[in-house]
């Protein structure tokens, strides 16, 4: 599964394609160690060149990241190819006196959301963007007051507009009659808080207008300033279901900074504690399918497997969920070979309890009529959107981290396939769920029984730098980007995480389906508000 | 002349009172002088049929004799009186409405014609109702139809009303050609023009002239009646037409068609066969479908009540139709339940259909808005209006302790008295018809719950409503008389259906009431209609509960099979409403008694942890009847005509569009085809008009050549 | 349908036999830092130091440990030469009021309302297993209720974001008297790692009456069956 000789021609070639393209008012620096070509454009040519890479070189946009570089802001806008085809990071450089910067989601839709985050947290305006306003602070917040700016005084409650206006978006269904039916924040079970307008005419849901950010921590702005491994804490607990993905995303970040790697075991068990954490949020997503389609049985049966799972990862790893683990340079405690194994085995259980599963709902009529051509999402609208994860690999989208950009373990040492479905429903959905849990099982058999030895931990010193680390979380790719100063202190923390990407296509799949089938094509989404909100 | 002669007069005086004073000058008494003058009218015309209905003293008057044509007569008869005596009860109220109402016309519209028609349509009514010959009834109808499409025509500034009024006239005056014709059939066997004349006449009427008749009296007057397949006009005319004029329509002038179907079906020329009373039972079934079925989606609050007259009065009809089939298979009995339970329909329709046009024209003056996507939240603005209209959805969704209730139940009992019958063919029309009223029934229920709630409950959707007013007395205080009305028909029915026998009694023959209103209370001395094992059951029940008080036969309705189901189904819709009230009541001091201690807190309803919910975010009236147009959506056949969704920079929309456009099943079906072959007859006849003198005159030497013909072929 | 009976009865009964046994499976709770003596203040104050978010303090030798803040990292125990020991257990939930005032508000059944205050998932994710066969509620007599209309308990976890303080509000007015709120995990009760900031509270009672506090960084099942127990006024105050 090596970068094929094509691959590697496009990612030698690509500084030449662009420099003839673009002429001489790029500057591209490669970095062949990192397989990382940096170009530093124009604001004026930047649509231009993302929308090339995007749609005409195939590279998938990771992330936006606007910082505050005195006397200028710099935005960051991270694309990655697959395999062999490395990573794109192009840079613009603008005074911060200007404000408005060039808006590439009218190229790039995939780019919409993440535009409407800065403009909201930054204060900068996208100019071509149709779609501005507020976004992450909600209506009450003060106009004019920018998070994330480096004035901006984080450690105290910001003061709020007391009376500020009810939420009301326009409606765009024209149709007479037509009338919006508010779902949340607060649900009747225990989904996360979130809220959406459903515009109909009364069966069908005709257009969803979701509003999120209710449970924004400001994660990115309260890590400024912070020690790494205080910030690590955040990384590690602001999506506590996906928690050790985003630890070691953070934690890859910080050793790319510091020029180390972490040693052969412990990037073997982080293959291996990974692949749980899959394991175990399938199982979940899986149970929160069975449970929205109201067939209690095999929900309840899914969160027993699920139970399993958790009392299995705290006894090997000590926390139900994996906190505490991931640390600077490698794992914060070795595991003995001999739990791995047992893990190893239990793993193959449970396996055998989710094939069974599996089977019992193929022939469940009353299941599949629920999700069967419900919530279709095409491949192109997936492409469009930059959708990421089980939802992209459903619709036919196969890009995956742990192959297209490899890390940790993965790689050349272990062996697995990405599951792909073409229908894009949520059967599809949950097809791609269950093949990915059996090549989880896989992995972590494959990593148990050739668990190399030798330390657990490379010891860093604090650098000063930057650096993108990633993982393909459960739900789909999550980015990491730091910025740390001399001392090791974080001075700026970018996390582009999978909920948030994939929110943003939701409505692509809620749309046109009656009422009944928004909470089951939610959970076949399966994502979380936490990892979205941040 | 008799006191009813008298009344009768004082109350043609009193209408030519009101077309003199509509024709003074000045505009501003003149509401007040419809609504007294209006009133003092109604209350001599029901005076003088309920002494008629009441005692069944017989009037009749002649007026003159006319060449060709012979005597012109006035009369009542029992039937007579029950249609003038629910004329009366409905412009007794609108009359009273009318003094607030029109106001909302005052300086736009004359105010004048709107008096000299409002007497001129009354006189013509009842007119028409007492015309005892052909003549007098075809220009009491003619002259009906003609004042009804000038009153529904009075916002005449309005370019839909014009058009709609023109549909109306033109259905109306198709209706009438029928009638004549149908008359005309009739009067060939004898010479005299008077219905007396007539009914003995029809004795020798062939079969296939009976068809004929009946055919065409049934097109002529359903058409008034607006059933399918000629109801078309009712829903356009109800929403142009002035909210007073609507009650009337529907509480009034509908009924005209019944009472045609009835004086000629019924008395002058009884149904012969099982298969015109199947005609009558299908077509009415089918008009209550299609008639709820189209009022249920829709949002403008006039046209959905329009919709729902054509489903009342498909009830009416399929009753009819249940009783000619029991009549001409030798079932008297059973056809006097169908006709007392039509005929009980028809009068609540009135009293109800009448009530919630004045509460719709009330809101519709106090707001400026019939469409309930902008209303909502009147409950708290308008709480009498409110309460009354609730009153009258309830009456219409059939729901006890109201009148509606009463008459549904009967009609669908009596269709279950079927198993009678000899044809199986017949016993499954029965079962499928009784199956489509039940259907019709549990719609309705869906309508008006969406009726009432869109339009008084929840959140006001727009600035008018918000700033909506109470109406004025005179108003509320009209709607009031209705409801009053509508409680005391729905739980006095013991009273009623008597007097409705003694008005079926002289077509079907035999007294039924026996079999509804069981003589319970005369036990011991000479009930021989039930054993005493059957009455003592009952009187276990508590069924001589109040006999000792009641100057009737006591409080309990009973529908009982023949032999062959001998099921019995007996209710007493007064004792309900005792027994409720005793419950609520105890259920209420019992909580008191529970909670005394305890403290009581209002909130805010819970609406997701969300603030406050603009309108916008709140059930529309389209969303609540979404699920019956999706079900039905096989009948509804929209047609999609523009899907479109419009985008900005690729991916992020502005607008979704989708209208959809519904063209009526009946319109559908029958319009189009006629209004497509009639063009094309009219393009064919076009040709004809070649502009030259020869041809014209090939022409009248071909005509006259034709006539020579006929004739000497005759 | 019958086959999903058939596989139903087939799981057996894996219901747990708390609160009537201990339940001691491994893998329920990760447990938490017990206070400890160190030979002398300057190691307790090291080993102190070493938590992120000051949840152990020292009083000459003993390390004393606040449970509120402690968000189970671990770092305390982690290869140092004075690790401290952990404890298990599970019996966590605490009172912030007097016994008094819980005790017999409701003694049969209890209705819980949950209510997402910015929590970061693996809560809510313990919370959802309470009501799975292993922990099951319901023969508790404890109930999920989806309007707070007819709930008797609050479970609320995050550190109260500031989008959410509106609906928390709301939804505690919604609910009749008696009421109890119990504060889940370190977020709720503190504010955890996030709280106060600019866009998080410290904790839920800056906004409702806290009842009960449960501690950990997520309490585990149990933990949450101890604390609505105590609600139930079924358990001693530990």
């Amino acid at each position: 599964m090596g970068p094929t000789l094509n691959n590697v021609l496009k990612f030698t070639d690509l500084p030449r394609m662009v420099a003839s393209r673009w002429g001489d008012s790029l500057e591209i620096k490669i970095d062949q160690e990192r397989q990382l070509i940096q170009i530093t454009c124009d604001p004026e040519v930047l649509q231009d060149l993302c929308q090339w890479l995007f749609y005409r070189q195939g590279y998938s946009l990771a992330t936006l990241i606007a910082e505050e570089a005195p006397p200028e802001w710099v935005m960051r806008y991270i694309l990655y190819g697959d395999t062999g085809n490395g990573q794109v990071h192009v840079l613009t450089r603008f005074p911060l006196s200007r404000t408005k910067v060039p808006s590439i989601s009218p190229a790039i839709h995939a780019a919409d959301w993440q535009e409407r985050e800065i403009e909201d947290l930054f204060g900068l305006s996208f100019e071509g963007h149709p779609k501005l306003g507020d976004f992450i602070l909600h209506e009450d917040w003060p106009e004019g007051a920018s998070p994330m700016r480096t004035a901006f005084d984080a450690s105290r409650l910001h003061p709020r507009q007391e009376s500020g206006p009810p939420w009301r978006p326009e409606m765009i269904v024209k149709t007479p009659g037509a009338f919006m039916m508010p779902v949340g924040p607060v649900y009747s079970d225990t989904a996360e808080s979130a809220h959406f307008l459903l515009e109909t005419v009364g069966e069908d849901v005709v257009r969803t207008i979701p509003k999120f950010f209710y449970k924004y921590r400001g994660v990115e702005k309260i890590a400024e300033g912070m020690p790494a491994d205080h910030a690590l804490l955040l990384a590690e607990r602001f999506s506590g279901s996906s928690a050790f993905a985003h630890s070691l995303a953070f934690c890859q970040a910080l050793e790319a900074i510091c020029k180390i790697q972490a040693p052969p075991r412990a990037r073997a068990l982080r293959v291996l504690l990974a692949e749980m954490e899959r394991l175990r949020h399938h199982t979940a997503a899986v149970a929160g399918i069975c449970s929205s389609t109201a067939l209690a049985v095999a929900a309840s049966q899914t969160s027993i497997i699920e139970e399993d799972l958790l009392r299995l990862t705290c006894r090997l790893a000590g926390h139900r969920y994996f906190f505490g683990l991931n640390t600077p340079g490698g794992l914060a405690r070795d595991l003995p070979d001999g739990e791995c194994k047992k893990a190893s085995e239990a793993a193959w259980i449970v396996l055998d309890k989710l094939k069974e599963l599996h089977e019992m709902l193929r022939f469940t009529s009353s299941f599949l009529d629920r999700l069967e051509e419900v919530g279709s999402v095409s491949r192109k609208k997936a492409v469009a959107y930059g959708l990421v994860g089980p939802v992209a690999r459903a619709s036919g989208v196969s890009r995956d981290l742990r192959v297209a950009q490899p890390y940790a373990g993965y790689g050349q040492q272990t062996k697995f396939q990405v599951p792909r479905e073409a229908e894009g429903d949520g059967y599809a959905r949950l097809r791609v769920l269950f093949a990915e849990a059996e090549q989880s099982v896989n992995l972590i058999h494959q990593v148990a029984s050739t668990l190399p030895a030798g330390p657990v931990r490379t010891a860093a010193a604090p650098t000063e730098g930057c650096a993108l680390g990633w993982a393909e979380a459960p739900r789909g790719a999550a980015f990491h980007w730091l910025r740390t100063d001399g001392s090791g202190n974080i001075r700026r923390y970018r996390v582009m995480p999978p909920s948030f990407v994939n929110w943003h296509g939701f409505h692509l799949a809620a749309e046109e389906f009656a009422f009944q089938d928004f909470p089951i094509i939610m959970a076949t989404f399966g994502l979380s508000n936490a990892e979205c909100d941040r | 002349m008799t006191e009813t002669g008298s009344l009768l007069l004082t109350f043609f005086i009193v209408c030519g009172l009101g077309v003199f004073t509509g024709g003074l000058p000045g505009n501003e008494k003149h509401a007040a002088c419809v609504s007294i003058i209006g009133s003092v009218a109604s209350l001599a015309l029901l005076t003088a049929s309920g002494i008629v209905l009441l005692s069944g003293r017989a009037f009749s008057m002649a007026l003159w004799a006319l060449p060709l044509f012979g005597k012109m007569m006035l009369g009542m008869d029992r039937m007579s009186a029950l249609f003038l005596f629910i004329t009366g009860m409905v412009f007794l109220p609108v009359s009273i409405f009318s003094a607030g109402y029109l106001k909302r016309y005052t300086g736009r519209y004359s105010l004048k014609s709107f008096a000299v028609f409002y007497f001129l349509l009354f006189a013509s009514i009842a007119l028409t109702l007492m015309a005892m010959d052909v003549l007098s009834f075809v220009i009491g109808w003619e002259a009906m139809s003609l004042l009804g499409y000038l009153l529904v025509n009075y916002e005449h500034e309005q370019a839909d009303t014009t058009r709609s009024g023109m549909v109306m006239l033109l259905m109306s005056e198709a209706g009438t050609l029928a009638v004549i014709l149908a008359f005309v059939i009739l009067a060939r066997t004898t010479g005299d023009m008077g219905f007396a004349s007539l009914r003995a006449g029809a004795v020798h009427l062939g079969a296939v002239a009976g068809w004929f008749v009946f055919l065409l009296s049934f097109f002529g007057f359903g058409v008034k009646a607006g059933l399918v397949p000629v109801n078309s006009w009712l829903p356009m005319a109800h929403p142009v037409a002035p909210g007073n004029v609507s009650a009337i329509l529907s509480g009034v002038i509908l009924n005209l068609g019944i009472y045609g179907i009835v004086r000629i079906n019924a008395d002058i020329l009884p149904i012969a066969g099982t298969g015109q009373g199947l005609v009558v039972l299908l077509i009415g079934t089918l008009s209550a479908l299609v008639g709820i079925l189209y009022a249920t989606p829709e949002d403008d609050m006039k046209k959905m009540l329009a919709h729902s007259s054509i489903e009342n009065m498909g009830i009416v009809t399929a009753g009819l139709g249940a009783g000619f089939v029991f009549l001409t298979s030798g079932h008297p009995v059973p056809a006097g339940l169908a006709f007392i339970a039509a005929l009980y329909h028809m009068t609540n329709h009135s009293l109800y259909k009448a009530l919630l046009f004045l509460g719709a024209g009330s809101v519709d003056m106090q707001v400026g808005s019939r469409h309930m996507q902008g209303l909502g939240g009147l409950i708290r603005r308008m709480p009498w209006t409110a309460l009354f209209f609730l009153v009258g959805a309830l009456s219409i969704a059939a729901l006890p302790p109201f009148n509606g209730f009463v008459s549904e139940w009967l009609t669908l009992q009596t269709l279950l008295q079927c198993a009678v019958l000899p044809s199986k063919a017949v016993k499954i029309t029965f079962a499928l018809c009784g199956a489509g009223l039940a259907l019709t029934a549990a719609l309705a229920v869906t309508c008006f719950v969406k009726a009432f709630a869109m339009n008084f409950l929840g959140k006001e959707r727009s600035e008018k409503a918000a700033k909506a007013a109470e109406a004025a007395p005179s108003m509320t205080i009209s709607m009031g008389i209705l409801a009053v009305a509508c409680f005391l028909f729905g739980i006095l029915p013991t009273y009623v259906i008597p007097a409705m026998d003694r008005v079926v009694q002289p077509y079907v023959h035999v007294s039924a009431v026996d079999q509804l209103v069981p003589p319970f209370f005369t036990v011991g001395r000479g009930n021989d209609k039930f054993d005493r094992t059957f009455v003592a059951d009952f009187h276990k029940l508590g069924a001589q509960v109040g006999s000792r008080v009641l100057p009737g036969r006591g409080l309990v309705i009973m529908h009982r099979g023949g032999k062959r189901n001998p099921v019995i189904f007996a209710m007493s819709p007064a004792y309900t409403v005792a027994v409720l009230l005793l419950l609520l009541g105890g259920t209420f001091l019992i909580i008191r008694l529970l909670t005394r201690r305890r403290s009581l807190t209002h909130g805010p309803a819970w609406s997701g942890g969300l603030g406050r919910l603009p309108p916008e975010m709140t059930y529309s009236a389209t969303g609540f009847s979404n699920p019956v147009r999706v079900i039905f959506r096989g009948i509804f056949r929209p047609v999609t005509v523009r899907d479109a969704r419009e985008t900005v920079a690729n991916h992020f929309r502005s607008a979704i569009r989708k209208d959809q456009l519904e063209i009526h099943m009946i319109d559908r079906l029958f319009g189009k085809p006629i209004v497509h072959y009639g063009r094309r007859l009219a393009e064919r006849l076009g040709r004809m008009h070649s502009g030259r003198v020869n041809a014209y005159a090939a022409y009248v030497l071909a005509a006259l050549l034709a006539v020579l013909l006929i004739q000497g072929l005759a | 349908m019958l086959k999903w009976v058939r596989k139903g009865l087939r799981a057996g009964i894996k219901t747990t036999g708390y609160p009537h046994t201990r339940e001691s499976a491994p893998g329920i709770s990760p447990g938490r830092p017990a206070a400890m003596l160190c030979d002398g203040p300057q190691e307790a104050g090291a080993v102190a130091g070493r938590c992120p978010t000051g949840a152990l303090s020292n009083q000459g030798n003993m390390i004393r440990v606040d449970h509120r803040r402690c968000v189970h990292c671990g770092r305390c125990r982690q290869d140092h030469e004075h690790a401290m020991a952990w404890e298990g257990g599970y019996e966590w939930a605490g009172g912030r009021k007097a016994p008094g005032e819980m005790a017999a508000a409701f003694s049969r059944s209890l209705h819980i309302r949950i209510l997402d205050a910015g929590a970061c998932g693996a809560c809510l994710s313990e919370i959802k297993q309470i009501s799975s066969p292993y922990y099951n509620i319901h023969r508790l007599g404890f109930f999920i209720t989806p309007t707070p209309r007819t709930a008797d308990v609050l479970l609320v976890a995050g550190p109260l974001t500031d989008p959410m303080r509106l609906p928390l509000e709301r939804c505690y007015a919604a609910m009749p008297d008696p009421k109890r709120v119990v504060a889940v995990g370190a977020c709720a009760v503190s504010g955890g790692i996030f709280g106060p900031s600019f866009a998080a509270a410290a904790g839920i009672s800056q906004c409702v009456p806290v009842d009960i506090e449960i501690p950990g960084c997520p309490p585990p099942p149990l933990a949450l069956l101890h604390a609505l127990l105590m609600v139930a006024g079924k358990t001693k105050q530990t």
